[in-house]
């Protein structure tokens, strides 16, 4: 086979992107409080979908690589030359070692620890990151049960510290529909102050409000946001799909075709062996 | 959506869609997949592991679209061995290690029918352990001419004092592997080894052999693809299924075999279904375990 074979996965997406499969689980252990202990799977709830390309060279379709250029030497430095580097200044860098980093990476989090509850309606929807479902494994059927119902009916939400994929994150744990749904959140410093962009005074019209808010009635609908796609992907998908249906596809050269036929010994070698196989045909 | 959840190693995996037929014009269900792979796996795990796995996923069976993976699936369970390998471009990226029977279900429960992987270890990417010539019959050629190119450039590496191991592709040719094993080789070794052995076989039987890629060049010929000998590059494993109409199985054959069946003009004996190549491998074993532990140098270089 070829390798670097382009990801034509472009099949049956418009209805979404294989429904059979079942999200395996990202990470797996318990969520606790007080005496509290359920064993769980976290699951992805959303899934962006993007489609990637590969830069190819237009006269060959040789796929292209990234090399990283010293413009000072005006080389290509190799991997194991690079190290990282935090500017504090023009030209002025802190160097940060891996194992320095790695020295500060928290420990992959086997319980998600439910330090506090809170109320959901006071979480600004601005904090939302990323929604995730716990699925409740083996024998933790029921206390799942019980803590979806309770936070249900409190519309409360348990506020803990996770670490996924070496980030530490804050997490609400609510429930959904039924089931434990998990939320990173921002940390508070990573919102953005939003004085500067409020508009400075000046009195409105109680008729020029009561004018915008017809407008509004007017417009409303329910959110039903499978009345919206995302059109430039799904043109992209189509347009993918017609093209390898009418086979549209390039190849990329191999790489050194064109080269000599090897090392004079072997191809002695190899004349001599290839002589006497004939001989014994 | 039907699911089933099982423990394997006590390692808990969700099965879904078993009774799903994947091979619809033969009937061969997932379950019945996971079934081979199952039986099939004290086999293939010594080939498959610690090299990064690619993925073709077939999730509406072998008639319809189908998607390669590179990057191990994000929403692997926790215990799933992965790597990281740093692609051409110079990126870095996650991979699966496919080392164990609990893993494997996990990628066949991904409707991964086949399985390639590179002829290097993940931990030592620039290193193969062995040097392959991928025989690929030309339009108006067959297996049985891959089959005579296959006993004649084993009798021309034999002369330079190389044993090597064949397997079917599973499709239409044979796959040729000449086991080294040695740390000191490296992929620039064996794509020049490889490429004038294709040469002197072109040379030698223009009229049956190849060395050309392009398709003008291999009617009714076979490609010999030396260059199939470059990190980059992955082969099916052996004892992978095929996502042909039938459930094929890429299988080893003894020598002894492929000369009793080159000269029967049969091109199907050469077609290991998955039921026979599980028998075979039951009652003979690992006909290329050597691939794995034979040590050889490739001389003249």
């Amino acid at each position: 086979m070829k390798s670097h074979n382009p990801n034509l996965s472009a099949s049956k997406s418009s209805s979404g992107r294989e429904p059979e499969m079942i999200p395996q689980g990202i990470w797996s252990g318990t969520i606790s409080f007080s005496l509290v202990a359920i064993p769980v799977q976290l699951v992805k709830a959303v899934d962006p979908g993007r489609v990637s390309f590969r830069m190819l060279h237009r006269d060959d379709y040789s796929p292209l690589q990234r090399r990283m250029f010293c413009p000072e030497e005006e080389r290509i430095v190799a991997p194991d030359e690079i190290v990282k580097g935090y500017e504090i200044g023009p030209g002025k860098y802190i160097v940060m070692t891996d194992e320095e980093l790695e020295s500060v990476t928290p420990e992959r989090s086997r319980t998600i620890e439910i330090i506090e509850f809170i109320d959901m309606k006071d979480v600004d929807p601005i904090y939302y990151e990323h929604p995730y479902y716990l699925v409740p494994l083996k024998g933790g059927e029921k206390a799942y049960r019980l803590l979806v119902e309770v936070l249900h009916r409190t519309n409360k939400a348990g506020l803990a510290k996770f670490v996924l994929a070496e980030r530490e994150y804050l997490v609400a744990v609510e429930s959904r529909e039924g089931a434990l749904a998990l939320i990173t959140l921002h940390y508070s410093e990573e919102i953005l102050p939003d004085q500067d962009i409020l508009p400075k005074g000046g009195k409105i019209e109680t008729e020029e409000k009561s004018r915008m808010k017809n407008v509004i009635k007017k417009m409303m609908a329910d959110f039903r946001p499978e009345k919206y796609a995302d059109e430039r992907r799904e043109k992209i998908l189509g347009l993918l799909k017609k093209k390898i249906k009418e086979k549209a596809l390039v190849e990329a050269p191999e790489i050194g075709e064109e080269q000599g036929e090897g090392p004079a010994d072997l191809i002695a070698a190899l004349e001599e062996s290839m002589r006497k196989v004939k001989k014994n045909r | 959506m039907s699911r089933k959840v099982v423990e394997i190693a006590g390692k808990r995996l969700s099965l879904s869609n078993l009774e799903k037929d994947l091979y619809p014009s033969y009937g061969f269900t997932k379950a019945r997949i996971l079934e081979y792979y199952r039986r099939i796996a004290k086999f293939i795990l010594p080939h498959l592991k610690n090299r990064a796995l690619t993925l073709k996923r077939y999730p509406e069976g072998v008639e319809e679209d189908f998607f390669f993976e590179k990057r191990c699936p994000p929403h692997r369970p926790e215990w799933a061995k992965t790597a990281e390998i740093r692609r051409d471009d110079g990126e870095r990226m996650t991979v699966c290690l496919v080392n164990n029977l609990e893993t494997l279900i996990w990628v066949e429960n991904l409707a991964s029918l086949e399985l390639h992987v590179p002829l290097a270890r993940a931990s030592s990417p620039e290193t193969p352990d062995f040097m392959v010539f991928d025989l690929d019959p030309g339009e108006r050629a067959n297996i049985l001419d891959c089959a005579s190119v296959a006993l004649i450039l084993r009798d021309l590496l034999s002369g330079l004092g190389l044993k090597g191991h064949l397997k079917t592709s599973g499709k239409k040719g044979l796959h040729m592997y000449v086991p080294l094993n040695r740390k000191d080789t490296t992929f620039e070794d064996t794509k020049k080894f490889s490429k004038a052995v294709a040469g002197i076989m072109q040379k030698n039987y223009p009229d049956l052999v190849t060395a050309r890629m392009a398709k003008e060049y291999r009617k009714s010929k076979v490609f010999i693809n030396w260059a199939q000998n470059d990190s980059s590059k992955t082969m099916v494993c052996v004892y992978s299924l095929r996502a042909q109409e039938k459930p094929v199985v890429s299988f080893p054959l003894s020598w002894k075999e492929l000369e009793r069946l080159a000269g029967k003009g049969d091109p199907g004996r050469l077609r290991i279904l998955h039921s026979e190549a599980l028998r075979r491998a039951e009652d003979g074993g690992d006909l290329f375990r050597e691939v794995l532990v034979k040590k050889q140098k490739l001389p003249h270089l």
